[in-house]
Formats: C-alpha cells, structure tokens, sequence
C-alpha cells in the first residue's frame, strides 16, 4: 500500500461525514458535541490502539472485551468487597489486565499457537471467571465521586477527564510504533516472522510485550467504563473488540501485518464515532450505522486496491449514494416535522417485549402529534443507555422517557438532562426518584415474583421441584425478580423447591435447548418458569416435543408468542401487563409534562385512550399483571 | 476411507475424557433421549463448521456464518408465510445462503479484502440490515406443512438427523477423494505453488464461500423446522462455536491440512459440555470459563505435540 492512502481516503470521508451531519443533525456542529464524540470513543479508542501493534505483528487480540469485564468486576469486588481504597484497587486492577496480557502473550509466544485461537479461547475464560466471581449477578456501584470524576468529569468545565488516557495512550503508542527501535522490530516481524529473527529482533519478547500492552489498554478501558457508566457487572466491553478491531482496519492496518499506522486508527475510530453520532442527531434508524460501517469497511478497501480511474469512479458513487440517501432520510425526517420531540428509550431494541411496547408508544405519538425517536441499545447494555441519552441532550429533545437498565449508571446523565431543562419520565423500570420527574410504573418487581410463584405454587399444589430459566446470567431485571421468588417461596410455600436456575440468554433455541436438559437431568420437576419474553415458548416447544403431560410452562412473555402453546397445553399461564398501554403510558406522560397537562401534585392524570389513570405520588400506575390463560389469550393482540 | 487421528488425537482425547467422567457420575447421560436431543441441537453446527473447516482449510475465516443463519432463517419463515411448499423452500434456503456466501467470496476473491475483513463488514451489515427490516419481530403462525418438514416429530428428525449425516459422510468422502476438493487443500497449503500447478486459486477460494453459505442455509433451514414461529435474532455467536469447533477438531488455522471427522469431534465435545455441565449439577456461570479453558487445553496438547513453525504470526 502506498503510504498514506488510506488515510487521505478517511481524512476525506470524515470531513464529508461532518459535513453531513453538520446540515442534517441538530446542534451536531459544536463544542460540547466535539467533546462528548471524544468522551464515547475513549474506550474503544484505547482498545483500538493497543490493537494496532498487534495486527502490526501480524496478531490479532479478541479477548480485550472480555479483559475489561474480568477487570471492571475484579476494581469492584476489590473496592466494595475487600475494602481496598479506590486508588490501589486501580493498581490491582491493572495488575490483573497485565496478567491477562501476559497469559496471552505466553500462550502465543512461548507455545507458538496462533494468535486467533489463543484470544478465542481466553475471550471464553476471561468472561466466564468474571461471572464466576459475581456469579454473574453482582452489580457493584456506589463509587467515590473523585473516582467516578476519571469518567464524568470534566476538565476546566469542558474536556471531558478521560480524554487524558486517550492521548496518553494515543502519544505512548505512537512514540512505540513509529519512533522508536522496537517499533520497527514490530513493523519488521509482521513482514515476516523468520527474517526478522535472522535480524536479531527478540521475536519472542516483542510479540509477548505487544500482547502485555493490549491487555494493560483493556485493564485502563476498564476502569474508565466502570467511572463512565457509575457501576461495575460481568457484561462490561461486551462486543467492544471487534468495534476496535474495525477502527483499526478501517484505518488501513493490514490484517496480514507489516503495514499500519496509529493516526490511521485514530481517523477509523473518529470515523466509527462520528457516524453513529451524527445517525443519532440526525434521527435517522441506528442499524445504519452497522450497514455503513460494514459497507464502509469494503469500500475503504476496495478503492485503495483500485486503478485510478476506477478509484475515482468508486469515490463518486459512494458520494453519490450516501448523498442522495441523506437528502432522502431527511425528506422523509422533515415530513414529520412536530412541536414536540420526545426520545423514548427501551432496555433493549431487539426484544419482542419492546417491540410490542413500540407499537403503543408509535399510537400516542400520532395521536398526540409528538414526534417520537425510538432508539437504543440492541441487547441488554446500560452504556449504550448513557450514550443514546447523550445524545438526546446535545440534540435538545423536549422529553426524554427510558425504561433503564441500570439505575446508579443512568441516573448521573438524566440529571444533567433535567438541569437543562429536559423532562424526564422513566417507564418499565425506575431510576434514582431525584433523576426523574415520573415514573410509569407497569408492576413492582415483587408483584411480578409474587404473582409467578402464586402461580406456580397453585399448578403444583403446594409442592414439588421447579426451575426457572432466566434471559442473561447478568440481566438486573431478571435477578431481582428471581431473588423476590426466592423470597415469597420462602415464606408462603414450604413445599417449594427451586431446583437451578439457567440462562436462555434472550435466544428461544437456547431456552430450547435448556429445558430439554432440565426435564432429563430433574426429572420430578412439575414447573418451568420462563423469565424472558423469548424463553417462555423455548420452553413450552421442548415441554411439547418431549410428550411430557406432567410438566407445566408459566412465565413472563408476550401473548402472540406464546398462544399456540397455550392452546395445546404446553405452556399453562403467561403473566404480563398490556405491553401496548404501557408504551402508550411511556409516550404520553412525558407529552403531558412537557404540555402543561401533568403537574407536580395532581392525583390522576387524563391520558387519552386508557381514561383516567391513578397516580401515587411521583408514579403513574398501569394496573396489575395479566394472567393470560386459555380462556382468555386470544384477546390480546400483542 | 481411513481415519488415522494425527491431528484429531487432543480433541478425541478431551472427549473421550469428558464421556467416560460423565459415564461414571451421571450414566443418565447417555440415554438415548438425551443423545437424540444433543444431536438435533447440534446439527446446524455442525453443518456450519463443515463449510467452516473448508473455509479454515483454504487458509481463510468466515465470521458472518452467525449472520447469514439468521437472514436465511427469516427468509424461510417469509417463505413458508407466502405458501411456498416445503421442498422448493428448501431450495430457497440454500440459494439464499450460496447468494450470501457468494457476496463473502467475491470480496474476498474478487476484491481481495482479507477474509476476516470482508466478513466482519458482511457479518455486522447483514444483521444491522435485518433488524432494521423486521423490527425484531418474530414470524408467527407459520403454515402446519412447516414444522418437521410435515413429516411429524419423528419423521423430520429422522430426516433432519440422517440428510446430516449422509451429507457429512459425502462430504468427507469427496474431501479426500474429489479433485475439486483436494484444490482446496492445494490452495490453502500454497496459494502460489497451487496457482503455479494450474490450479485456479481464486476461484477455489470463491466457491469454497459459497459453499458454506450453503451450508449455512440448510443449517438455518434444519434449525428452524424444529420449531413452529422464526425468530428474527438466530445465530447469535454461531461464528465462535463454528471455528472453536473447527479449531478443536485440530484443523490449523494456518490452513491446508484439516479433516471433517476432527470437527465433528469438535462439535461433539464443545456441543457435550453445556448439558454435561446440567447433568453433573455445575453453576451455569462457570460454563463460559470451562469452555474457555478447554479450547486452550486442546489447542495447547496440540502445540505441544506438534509445533508448526509457522503458526506464530499468520492465521
């Protein structure tokens, strides 16, 4: 490759980006957006440097994701559990990131085993020893202010504290790579391992120090997430390696080694964050920004391989498209141009239970004439909350309405919303109350446990083995719900037994699969409860295939999911309130608040198609559970 | 055909481990119900690591696998929701994966991006794609004629079971005996000593793609017969269990060598250790750590057995 290239190529499609969005995303063009860009990169960025040596060499390191969850959960259980103050639990948190590196580089350089298998292997180990140490449920939060300030700071009342650790690490992995001996050595082994041994570069050391290096960059990550984000749990930098390995690509880093440059991953990862951001203020769908990255990724490639003529040809048309396709989103963001912009935010996008709330909030937003952005976190992910939330500050939206993932984390970012002005409603599950102005409240945790072990106490008579199968080990939601079973069984139905408890991880063919275990391995069980809205017909499909008549399925899902279970009997009861009102509820009491219809002290509030409903101080209450049986299922339409 | 495990031997061993511990503390495990479950669950994967292990063989990867399952599994479900019968669907299924297959080779052939490049960009843009089309809704009330082929339970994992395994066998077979098939190892061995012997390498390199988007497809197909609604997120992680299993199975990574049996003792192993983990009463969240530590074990008797000298820097 010609020197340079690719980064003139990005220089030029970031300046187009900015220019984009400049046009098309509101307040995208300021200071306070430049920052918070920096802000969301810092973490990726540091992992994406750290890479650079690495693919350098010719390696690759997939386990910095699942490092930075080894290290978060270590820096809490050292800070909270062993009482160890926030200042050496840095340090030993980044002793263990570099003996994370270290097992890597050993197992790479010392036993000669590739690079890929080595970090696929530790990817597993890493985050299975994370959520063995919290048994994947322990969520520590509660920092002192002056470590939370290394991730919510900022500096002189504008840069944001952590910027510091990412031009340290950018200036430090530069000085490395391209002005100093070993760096060449690194350049030198990924043309070619044995040439480079004949020219008396310690092979061995340099590949052990690149890998020492990466794991140290995640142990750092780490702990700005934990600061950022205001807790620590098991999932932390889930997925993040292969954003930091796109960086790193995309900024001309050749995969097979030998060639790349640290400004060249720095302008990737501008150009990763910059898009999504600008999607983001743009109101365009969120997915583009994967479809553009992945086109993005090939074009980038593509045109540095291409004739001259053809490069020019390639340049234009991607132009071209995204020009057209921009003046196209906007037509159609324009057409729906409303006084009132309201964000509303599920836990997770790709959740059925979700979709279904969407299609009720979508009915308030056309009635009320509010416009609706519907955006989030795909899976379960309270920083991608944050960052959504971030968002939608700098974008000046009138109300902000989430169902929060994780409280302590969000809380810090909704007060600052409401200390511009924002109005804040949170729906599904709360927030700290001084973060909120109401909270739409569909059922408590302990109604919905209640109301499942009820259940399952009445099928069983009273006694007998159950288990439950949960969406992921680490979901809040889902453990507290568990631990108020735990509880009700323990004190109204002695004859309970709760046998395990397994993760579906929000996929059904794993509930499936789970379930057709279970049924082998406790065989007396008489109850499954489904905790997660896709795990509810996994289970009632492997009750049905195994022709057990004995086994009952109950559990927290949707009614369309699971009707024709409950229509051969497979599946007994569904519990769950009117997902549809409650996303009507997350649209129009934000729209109220912002209106003038919802103020501090009223009792009721008018909220069109569901009549008059109660409010109890500072929440607005749906209703209680649904039980959804036979009898009565093929009413719901959601 | 002879079978002579040089390479499959760690792998062969930790299973032969694992079966024998689980044979002395829970026998219960070998119940043909539970082996007749294990198999249904585990043949997508082990279709998905067949066309893996060619992809791995010719010296490439393939990350999008997990993605293409899941488009091709809403592919089935819209099919089989506008009536089409179920064998002409099948075909859908496996054009549609050999489309998406082909999409990875012409990148990685045609344009020459890396592989693991190409399908990173393939394997986050078709699942971003999905999502936004569906919404994440599932497809519900699919017609009777969908589930087990409409064969009945026994009938379609009868079928699902034994297409498998014949196609595995087939495939075995010609990957030995098949000229077509030896270029693949050819090409992974020495793309340029192969190119100099006339062997058409970029070509090769195409199809092998294709055929595991092939291979995907049906793997999505058999997947979701066995259940009556599609969901609209399959396949998550697919990728990772395809080259563990691969990987395990003592096909190198540096390409040209590797068998079809050492994956499917791959998939055996790394497909036994989550219900193994049920069976013998272990805490569900010590699985990750355990799988992690078994594919560096294998990988490790591997390397000590046996030190390619090459494997330190390419892949």
């Amino acid at each position: 490759m010609t020197k340079g290239k690719q980064e003139i190529i990005l220089a030029l499609l970031i300046a187009y980006e900015i220019a984009l969005f400049s046009v098309t995303g509101q307040n995208f063009f300021s200071l306070g957006n430049f920052f918070e860009c920096i802000r969301l990169g810092v973490e990726i960025g540091l992992l994406a440097l750290a890479l650079t040596p690495v693919i350098v060499t010719g390696g690759i390191d997939l386990s910095v994701g699942s490092i930075m969850g080894l290290c978060a959960v270590s820096f809490g259980w050292l800070w909270r559990d062993a009482g160890v103050p926030a200042g050496w639990a840095v340090l030993v948190t980044l002793a263990i990131s570099l003996l994370g590196g270290a097992l890597n580089g050993a197992l790479i350089a010392r036993l000669n085993v590739s690079p890929l298998i080595v970090t696929l292997g530790t990817y597993s180990l890493f985050r299975g020893l994370a959520e063995s140490i919290t048994r994947a449920a322990r969520n520590y939060s509660g920092f002192p202010g002056g470590f939370l300030f290394l991730g919510q700071g900022y500096l002189g009342g504008i840069v944001p504290t952590q910027t510091i650790f990412l031009v340290v690490a950018a200036v430090g992995f530069w000085l490395l790579l391209h002005r100093s001996v070993i760096g060449r050595g690194l350049y030198a082994i990924g043309h070619g391992l044995e040439a480079a041994r004949y020219a008396a570069i310690p092979v061995k050391r340099r590949i052990g120090l690149v890998y020492l290096l990466s794991g140290l960059a995640s142990g750092f990550a780490a702990i700005v997430y934990v600061a950022h984000l205001g807790q620590a749990k098991s999932d932390a930098g889930t997925g993040y390696e292969l954003i930091a390995i796109t960086a790193v690509v995309l900024g001309g880093t050749s995969i097979f080694g030998g060639s790349g440059t640290i400004g060249g991953t720095l302008l990737g990862l501008v150009a990763i964050v910059v898009l999504q951001n600008g999607l983001r203020l743009s109101g365009w769908p969120a997915e583009l920004a994967g479809i553009l990255t992945g086109i993005l990724l090939i074009l980038t490639i593509a045109i540095e391989r291409a004739g001259k003529r053809t490069r020019w040809a390639l340049a234009s048309v991607l132009a071209l498209a995204v020009l057209i396709g921009g003046v196209g989103l906007q037509a159609r963001h324009a057409g729906s141009a409303e006084t009132v912009t309201i964000g509303v935010m599920p836990k997770a996008k790709g959740d059925p239970y979700f979709i279904s709330c969407r299609a009720g909030a979508e009915e308030a937003a056309k009635q009320i004439h509010v416009n609706l952005i519907w955006d989030g976190p795909t899976g379960l992910d309270a920083a991608k909350q944050n960052e959504v939330i971030e968002g939608w500050i700098t974008r000046r939206v009138d109300a902000i309405s989430v169902a929060v993932e994780n409280a302590a984390g969000i809380s810090t970012v909704l007060r600052k919303a409401r200390a511009q002005g924002i109005k804040v409603t949170t729906w599904d599950a709360d927030a700290e109350t001084n973060a909120r102005d109401y909270f739409v409240n569909q059922a408590t945790p302990s109604a919905i446990g209640y109301t499942l072990i009820d259940e399952a106490a009445r099928l069983m008579h009273g006694s007998g083995e159950f288990a439950i199968i949960t969406g992921a080990l680490s979901a809040a939601n889902q453990n507290i719900w568990i631990s108020f079973m735990r509880q009700r069984v323990k004190e109204k139905y002695p004859g309970l037994k709760l046998v395990t408890v397994r993760p579906s991880d929000d996929d059904r063919d794993k509930a499936f699969q789970e379930t057709q275990t279970l049924l082998k391995v406790y065989p007396k069980i008489k109850v499954i409860v489904g905790i997660s809205a896709p795990a509810v017909p996994g289970a009632g499909e492997a009750v049905k295939q195994s022709g057990r008549q004995d086994v009952q399925v109950i559990g927290l899902s949707l009614p369309n999911l699971c009707k024709p279970y409950v229509h051969d009997g497979s599946i007994e009861a569904v519990v769950l309130w009117n997902t549809k009102d409650l996303g009507y509820l997350a649209v129009w009491a934000p729209a109220a608040l912002v209106r003038g219809g919802l103020r501090p002290g009223d009792t009721t509030l008018s909220a069109g198609r569901l009549g008059v409903v109660k409010l109890q101080g500072d929440q607005i209450v749906l209703g209680a559970p649904v039980i959804f049986r036979k009898d009565n299922i093929d009413r719901f339409k959601f | 055909m002879k079978f002579r495990p040089d390479r499959e031997w760690p792998s062969l061993l930790a299973l032969a481990v694992l079966y024998i511990f689980l044979a002395l503390m829970v026998p219960r495990f070998f119940e043909a119900e539970n082996l007749r479950d294990l198999a249904l669950s585990n043949v997508s994967v082990l279709l998905v690591a067949m066309g893996m292990t060619l992809v791995i063989v010719v010296a490439q990867i393939d990350i999008s696998v997990g993605s293409l399952f899941a488009v091709v599994s809403v592919a089935c479900g819209i099919s089989a929701k506008a009536g089409i019968p179920i064998l002409p669907l099948a075909a859908v299924a496996v054009l549609a994966g050999a489309a998406l297959g082909a999409a990875n080779g012409g990148l990685v052939s045609y344009v020459k991006a890396p592989s693991i490049v190409a399908t990173l960009a393939t394997m986050v843009a078709w699942r971003e794609a999905l999502r936004w089309s569906t919404g994440g809704a599932w497809l519900e009330g699919l017609p009777s004629g969908f589930q087990w082929f409409g064969l009945g339970q026994l009938g379609g994992e009868i079928a699902i079971v034994g297409s498998t395994l014949t196609l595995f066998v087939a495939l075995w077979w010609a990957s030995r005996n098949v000229a077509a098939l030896r270029e693949v190892y050819a090409t992974g061995s020495d793309s340029e000593a192969a190119r100099l012997a006339g062997i058409a390498v970029t070509k090769v390199v195409f199809w092998v793609f294709v055929m595991t988007g092939a291979l995907t497809g049906l793997a999505a197909l058999v997947n979701a017969v066995r259940f009556s609604d599609v969901p609209a997120n399959s396949g998550n992680n697919l990728e990772l269990k395809a080259i563990a299993a691969v990987v395990v199975g003592g096909t190198p990574i540096t390409g040209g060598r590797g068998s079809l049996p050492g994956t499917l003792i791959g998939v055996a192993l790394l497909g036994s250790i989550g219900p193994a983990l049920t069976f013998l009463g272990i805490n569900p969240y010590w699985e990750k750590a355990i799988q992690g530590a078994i594919i560096l074990v294998t990988v490790l008797l591997d390397a000590m057995s046996a030190r390619p000298a090459k494997a330190l820097a390419s892949r």
